[in-house]
């Protein structure tokens, strides 16, 4: 045992084993903690993320620019983020040659003491990840370089003969990575550059290495491949416009991906610039008593092997940890989650995961989805917080976001203004499957079989998706009105008919709810989504007049919150209400009293009730109607 | 430098000289193998089949029409099961191609078909598909026969590519594809100038030495980037559809007020209104911009203008502005708006306007008359007309139709026909080829959402034949396109100017700075585009 404990904490063996830790640690947070597949999902915030198709079509499209290889392998291994485990995998994998190549440059510029700078891009990547943003593309052609860099450190180093084949080498690897990894090539000639300049003491070689990093790309990207000035230098490369002009979240967080880049560099250079320096403060420092002090105690710990690794290690976590503690956005997460639930009509998580941050319009209106097809929404509405623009996210602030309301939309039969949101998400975030999917499905229920085709024939060609889309593609084969098929059938049926023209994709609420009520007396959703923006909006004559469509359904018994706004009506108005031979439950006629009777101990005095009736009434519509908000016990 | 190249490759030595050897007759035997194989039963003899009595299921359908003799090869998808294909395409003079597949998809061999075209201009064009069945019999269908035109059609095709979205993109691009085979290369891309709008790109004469392109960037501001003879140059003014004088000394252009609208339950979801327009002209001697009362009307809605090619009549559409409030959207009785077809006389020399006539009007048709375009020989002006509006493209009651005005000159009667080739979706943006026995035009022909662009035969009689989609590499590339093509402009050579000769002069600081004699909403730089901006 003790022979192995030395052997792990000898610098041969506890470097990987460090490594192999850190790493594991690496995946595990990446898999179970900040789960990829919301990065694939993108939760109508990543507007990044690539779209892959199978066949030479698609790859053909990436061979005309500079930075196409790295495109195009980026976007296959990106499609692995799906399966959250697969995606972790990649990404651990990507960090770990990184690291590598890191480690190899280093040693390579007897830089041993600032080894552990390998480990600075990965808890960067790290904290990218933890913010929800996708660079993957960005690190992938860092990796590129890097690689090459090595390469070229590899070459050069074997062969030691004059500089011309030296240079020459450079050419040739700068072309092929130039049009591997487009921009990202200027990372290798500024790290050949400063190694040549500041540790072979080439300068020549060092300064036409860096005029190279203005020559080629102009040469092989304006020239050769035609592509604009701004991309021929920036593809790829973190400040690339597509980066900083389209992605709100990426230009914010765009210092990171810089700090990814620049680590390596600046590392070199200090290295470089301070070795001389420091062989000269040595020199003149040697009889100070202090810094004598300080070298033993160093000297004596780089000595002590076992004390070293367990610092290091320590350190290493330590900042890992620091870094994804203060950078972690639980906020954000949920957002990202509730959408991602949502989406895949996961409605327990999604009940689940919107607990935290239930205040957000955009949770509310998940949360009321959720109820909805749980079956709850006339019950538990309440028990979360709530707002009348919650309900079709119709909000002013959320009538740009496309992406947040096709479900919602497509769920209660609006299919223009889904098709509307889905198109213009189709041009802002890419052809990704989930929207393809549902433009195909939208389609198939309007009855625009050619359009379906189309979709289905695309969403064929994606690695996920490929199955659903041909089997539909099949169906269509067989039943090219899809007549038989019961899920478009019944999406039919709750289509709205009646045209209302509007400058936006906008919804009306009221209105158009209640054609879809006219069109089909059974579309429960819009029954209950009418019924709950009345209590919402506390038009209770609506809610009253429509209470008869509780005919239309398989109500057992009248929701409690309907008997609840029952309850006020009558109150108010003291008028009995017509119930269809309906039951009022005894437990909501006592809620009803016990609501009254705290009001009243309080002589009608609404702020000095608060406490008491939020304790025991906060998810009751009561409250609500008093308050104007519920109070959701955390 | 044996030496070097092991280092390049990266074997080491030892690996090098014992397993060198081996790895590359391993290789060659590799490349064998797969040579044998692909080229494995690649001429197989028919000699027994059998005949089926129809003809066989191709996509797209490239079946009894006219055909340019310098297209690119017509590949084609054929739609029937079996194991191998075989197509025999031949006409009257020259070798047979042959071409056998395992897959359904038949790719013509370019050298070849181009031989057999031009040897064959004028003659029918016959293609034999034979299928084997997986009872390993071959089947043969009846044969499918195209005539090869004699005259050419223009060699470039210049088309905006862009999402089907309707408010808001992020990329979009004019390319020019060569129609004689399957390049296509970006005339401008918005990747060139950080985003943005690019529209309306003219030509003077199908000629690309004069050609006018609409920017409109959040960044750059909007503006037209007119490229004259190689120099390329920015004119600080938002044009919309324009048309070049025959001279290439003006360029007319209108400029417009266009809002978005949206249906909620019809199965188009979008139109678009023009809230107010007019026409303007630009002169290229004396960089300025002028109207006439005659083009901009202010109780008038005037757009899509056309020169006749003797350059003496302006073609133009006009309609009775119907509201009052020229903000409010949708305005009141924008489904009534229907555009009638004038002309108004110009002197070149003079600069002098003459009077509007009416050459058609929306009364007599009932439909909004739009997008006239006169074919080179003066002879045809081709149109189409939809239930009303100014945006055909989003109508699926827009067609296509002809009027000769050869015959209206001789009797003084405008007479229009309804061509056949139009399908039950909209069909819109035609151009002329320079010869004018070719037209391109946009069509969402089999959906809603998706214009592609095809091309027809027009004969000396004005008869329109069958349209051929243009042709693609991959028979099946339309099948999963999700980028819509329009304003489709024929023209004779490639546009010379790069796209990023283009874009430096859009990213520059320099441009013509012009009075405008009416503005109209016109969005300046730093300020992000309204989503009214539209794209089609």
């Amino acid at each position: 045992m003790p022979n192995l404990f030395r052997k792990l904490s000898s610098q041969n063996l506890g470097r990987p084993i460090r490594s192999l830790l850190f790493f594991i640690f690496f995946y595990l947070y990446l898999w179970l903690e900040v789960d990829l597949r919301l990065i694939y999902h993108g939760g109508g915030t990543i507007t990044n993320f690539p779209v892959f198709f199978r066949g030479w079509a698609f790859l053909k499209g990436f061979t005309s620019h500079p930075g196409g290889p790295v495109e195009y392998l980026s976007a296959f291994l990106s499609q692995f983020f799906y399966i959250g485990w697969a995606g972790a995998v990649v990404v651990t994998l990507q960090a770990w040659l990184i690291c590598v190549c890191t480690d190899y440059f280093l040693k390579a510029i007897n830089a041993s003491r600032l080894r552990w700078v390998r480990f600075v891009a990965p808890i960067l990547l790290l904290i990218v990840y933890t913010k929800y943003t996708y660079r993957f593309l960005t690190t992938m052609a860092l990796l590129a370089a890097l690689l090459f860099v090595c390469l070229y450190l590899k070459m050069i180093t074997k062969n030691q003969r004059t500089g011309w084949l030296h240079l020459a080498v450079f050419l040739v690897l700068s072309v092929i990575l130039y049009y591997i990894a487009g921009g990202a090539y200027l990372l290798f000639a500024v790290l050949c550059a400063i190694y040549e300049l500041l540790f072979r003491g080439r300068p020549q070689m060092g300064l036409l290495y860096l005029l190279s990093a203005a020559v080629i790309p102009y040469v092989v990207g304006v020239l050769v491949f035609n592509v604009s000035i701004i991309d021929a230098f920036s593809n790829l490369l973190p400040f690339s416009w597509k980066t900083l002009y389209y992605e709100e979240v990426g230009r914010r967080l765009v210092i990171l991906a810089y700090l990814v880049y620049l680590v390596l560099p600046l590392t070199a250079l200090v290295a470089g610039l301070g070795r001389v320096a420091l062989k000269r403060k040595v020199k003149e420092k040697t009889n100070n008593k202090f810094f004598r002090l300080v070298a033993g105690i160093f000297s004596w710990y780089l000595r002590h092997n076992k004390l070293k690794w367990i610092v290091t290690s320590l350190v290493l976590f330590g900042i890992a940890f620091c870094a994804l503690f203060f950078s972690r956005d639980i906020k954000k997460k949920t957002l990202f989650a509730v959408d991602y639930y949502a989406c895949h009509k996961m409605w327990p998580q999604a009940l689940d995961a919107a607990r935290r941050h239930s205040d957000v319009f955009f949770i509310i209106h998940v949360v009321n989805r959720a109820l909805y097809h749980s079956g709850q929404l006339n019950f538990e509405m309440f028990s979360y917080p709530q707002h009348p623009d919650t309900l079709l996210l119709t909000a002013e602030k959320y009538k740009l976001s496309r992406w947040k309301r096709f479900d919602i939309c497509i769920d209660l039969g609006f299919m223009n203004q889904a098709e509307g949101d889905l198109t213009e998400s189709l041009d802002r975030f890419g052809e990704r499957p989930i929207i393809l999917k549902r433009l195909a499905l939208l389609n198939m229920v309007k009855a625009n079989i050619g359009a379906a085709r189309i979709y289905l024939e695309a969403l064929s060609k994606t690695l996920f998706y490929a199955d659903w889309a041909n089997d539909y593609l099949a169906r269509l084969q067989s039943d090219p009105n899809l007549a038989a098929d019961d899920q478009i059938q019944h999406m039919r049926c709750l289509m709205a008919e009646k045209d209302y023209v509007s400058p936006l994709p906008d919804v009306k609420m009221e209105y158009m709810l209640s054609d879809l009520l006219e069109k089909n007396r059974q579309n429960r959703m819009a029954f209950e989504y009418l019924m709950a923006w009345y209590l919402l909006t506390r038009q209770l004559d609506k809610f009253i007049q429509n209470l008869d469509r509780l005919d239309d359904f398989d109500y057992p018994n009248i929701p409690r919150l309907y008997e609840e706004a029952i309850f006020i009506h009558m109150y108010k108005t003291k008028k009995a209400v017509e119930l269809h031979g309906r039951q009022i439950s005894p437990e909501s006629l006592q809620q009803c009293k016990g609501f009254i009777q705290i009001f009243n101990h309080y002589r009608e005095d609404k702020r000095a009730a608060f406490n008491e009736l939020a304790k025991n009434y906060g998810n009751s519509y009561f409250f609500y109607y008093v308050y104007g908000e519920s109070w959701m016990q955390k | 430098m044996r030496k070097h190249y092991r280092y390049l490759f990266g074997f080491p030595n030892v690996l090098f000289r014992v397993w060198g050897p081996f790895m590359i007759l391993v290789l060659v035997v590799l490349l064998a193998s797969v040579l044998v194989y692909t080229l494995r039963g690649n001429k197989v003899a028919i000699d027994r089949y059998t005949f089926i009595g129809r003809g066989p299921s191709i996509r797209p359908d490239y079946c009894g029409t006219v055909i340019p003799p310098n297209i690119a090869p017509l590949n084609f998808l054929v739609q029937e099961s079996g194991s191998h294909y075989c197509v025999r395409i031949y006409s009257k003079q020259g070798e047979p191609i042959e071409v056998f597949s395992r897959s359904p998809k038949i790719v013509i061999p370019e050298d070849s078909w181009h031989e057999l075209l031009n040897m064959n201009r004028g003659e029918q064009l016959y293609f034999d598909v034979f299928v084997k069945t997986r009872n390993d019999r071959w089947d043969r269908f009846s044969t499918i026969t195209n005539k090869i035109a004699c005259e050419d059609i223009d060699g470039f095709l210049v088309y905006r590519k862009i999402h089907p979205v309707h408010d808001r993109w992020k990329k979009m691009g004019i390319y020019q594809r060569n129609l004689e085979n399957f390049n296509e290369l970006p005339v401008l891309d918005n990747g060139y100038y950080k985003g943005g709008c690019l529209n309306c790109h003219t030509f003077c004469g199908n000629h690309p030495d004069k050609m006018l392109i609409g920017i409109r960037s959040p960044i750059y501001g909007s503006s037209a980037i007119l490229a004259e003879d190689g120099v390329v140059s920015k004119v600080g003014a938002k044009f919309g559809f324009a048309s070049w004088h025959p001279s290439g000394r003006l360029v007319v252009c209108s400029i417009f007020k266009p809002r978005l609208i949206f249906h909620s339950a019809r199965n188009y979801i979008q139109d678009i209104v023009e809230l107010d327009s007019a026409l303007l002209y630009y002169l290229l001697d004396s960089k300025t911009v002028k109207t006439s009362p005659e083009l901009s009307k202010k109780d008038r809605l005037e757009t899509y203008p056309t020169w006749s090619p003797d350059g003496r009549y302006l073609y133009f559409c006009s309609a009775p502005m119907l509201w009052s409030d020229r903000n409010k959207v949708p305005p009141q009785r924008y489904a009534e708006v229907k555009y009638d077809l004038v002309r108004i006389s110009y002197d070149l020399e003079n600069d002098a306007w003459g009077k509007l006539e009416t050459v058609l009007s929306a009364e007599d048709t009932g439909l909004s008359i739009l997008l006239p375009r006169i074919s080179p020989d003066g002879r045809w002006l081709l149109f189409c007309m939809c239930n009303y509006g100014s945006w055909p493209v989003h109508h699926p009651s827009s067609d296509l139709y002809m009027m000769s005005l050869k015959a209206a000159e001789d009797t003084a009667q405008y007479k229009y026909h309804r061509l056949r080739i139009n399908s039950d979706q909209s069909e819109s943006w035609h151009s002329w080829s320079s010869n004018s026995r070719w037209i391109a035009f946009s069509s969402k022909k089999g959906n809603y959402v998706f214009t592609r662009t095809y091309l027809s035969y027009v004969d000396q009689a004005g008869n329109v034949y069958k349209p051929i989609v243009m042709p693609q590499k991959d028979p099946t590339f339309y099948g999963s396109c999700l980028k819509t093509y329009n304003v489709p402009e024929l023209i004779i050579q490639p546009v010379q100017a790069t796209g990023e000769k283009l874009a430096r002069v859009i990213r520059g600081s320099r441009k013509i700075a012009v009075d405008m004699p009416i503005t109209m909403a016109t969005p300046k730089a730093g300020v992000a585009p309204e989503p009214w901006q539209e794209r089609e």
